[in-house]
């Protein structure tokens, strides 16, 4: 897994340097797809933007990939990995549902303000990207239901909330997200914080206790 | 245009060809060329006629309304999710295939879900809180209203769309009226709009 990781990325408009990324040539690949794909788009993109950015050659390319749509998911499947890890690593000390929302929102908009590049890779060109890869997207996404539905254990209502619900609210933050970036604001993801959470709390823990908790310093 | 997005629909933006197009409009490439340069603007211009189409529906359905707001967001969503089902291949052409036809299907995709937000800014004169309301509010819940709708496409249950109607309400009327009065209007708005 070690071999996979990006590890930590530095911030920047126009993708890795050289020095930044891994020398293992998969990783090199991945990082070059990302760069080029957030430049031209995934569809624009040929090989030779690929291995120009990661510098490597077409030979090494079809060693590691046999399309760029599998360069493409093999990115995108390296990005995710990275934010499941950054969102458990913010979560595992925090007891409560809420707060654990609220350190996990955090962790995931901090990581696409810091991370244009990744932040158009992953939620803008994954959605138009090859079938599979916006079929990966929708999975991924899917991924959050059970997550928030635990929320429903906050409830001290009678009435339960509409089986639509987890569904409803991640796909209207998704949407909030891709209006974001595809602004080319991405950097200011981490603003939409406390609306983010607000949103996502309400239902569960009814809205002034959301917008508490949403604008709360801690 | 409908054969073309029965196309699109079934076999995805990129696998549909040029050559499927005029074999299924019985047209020859010559009368493809005249109107259009490529697929891209094919589908844009198709997507153009069906987005228009769908707006106005809808808005007129809004606007004939003579209830409070509440029952013209319920008349218009009636109506929209009922577009979704008696013409699936066309939501599923221009909602989900929409997102793999270039840069500015994407562009014209987001503006036109766009168009529905103003119909929802109303509803920040019932809200009692005394919050203020994000700005981005109307368009975040439309952008919920259709992920619903594109995963019911997804999943080949067009047919289901309708049944949304008082989920999607609710989900709706929440942010402005509060948990209890969404999930009362929003029951007896579906009841009174039962397909």
């Amino acid at each position: 897994m070690a071999d996979d990781d990006l590890g930590p990325l530095p911030p920047g408009r126009h993708g890795f340097t050289r020095e930044q990324v891994a020398h293992h040539q998969r990783e090199r690949l991945i990082a070059g797809l990302a760069s080029a794909v957030t430049e031209r788009g995934y569809d624009a993109v040929t090989l030779g933007d690929i291995t120009k950015a990661a510098q490597v050659s077409r030979r090494v390319f079809y060693e590691h990939f046999k399309s760029k749509e599998e360069c493409f998911l093999a990115a995108f499947e390296v990005v995710l990995d990275h934010v499941r890890r950054l969102v458990a690593e913010a979560v595992e000390p925090i007891p409560d549902w809420p707060h654990r929302v609220l350190a996990g929102t955090r962790a995931v908009l901090s990581f696409f303000a810091s991370e244009p590049d990744l932040a158009c890779l992953c939620l803008v060109e994954s959605r138009g990207a090859p079938p599979e890869v916006s079929a990966r997207f929708g999975e991924a996404v899917a991924e959050l239901v059970p997550l928030l539905a635990k929320g429903r254990a906050e409830r001290d209502g009678t009435r339960p909330l509409p089986d639509s619900t987890e569904e409803s609210v991640i796909g209207a933050l998704v949407s909030l997200a891709y209006q974001k970036v595809t602004a080319s604001e991405a950097e200011q993801l981490d603003d939409l914080l406390p609306d983010f959470t607000e949103f996502i709390l309400s239902p569960y823990v009814g809205a002034d206790e959301a917008s508490r908790l949403a604008h709360s310093t801690a | 245009m409908s054969a073309t997005a029965e196309l699109v629909a079934e076999h995805g933006y990129r696998d549909t060809t040029i050559e499927m197009i005029v074999r299924n409009a019985k047209v020859g490439y010559a009368t493809f060329y005249r109107n259009y340069p490529d697929k891209e603007k094919c589908f844009l211009a198709l997507l153009e006629v069906a987005t228009e189409r769908t707006a106005r529906l809808v808005k007129a359905a809004y606007d004939a309304e003579d209830g409070p707001w509440t029952d013209k967001v319920a008349a218009a969503l009636d109506v929209l999710l009922g577009e979704a089902v008696a013409h699936p291949a066309a939501a599923r052409a221009f909602l989900v295939e929409a997102l793999t036809a270039g840069p500015e299907a994407v562009e014209r995709h987001e503006t036109a879900l766009q168009r529905f937000a103003p119909l929802l800014r109303p509803g920040r004169e019932l809200c009692s809180r005394d919050v203020e309301l994000p700005e981005t509010l109307e368009n975040t819940l439309v952008g919920g209203v259709f992920w619903l709708v594109n995963l019911r496409l997804l999943a080949g249950e067009a047919s289901e769309i309708h049944a949304l109607l008082p989920e999607v309400l609710e989900f709706v009327f929440r942010s402005y009226v509060g948990e209890d009065e969404a999930a009362r209007e929003a029951r007896e708005l579906a009841a009174a709009h039962v397909g």
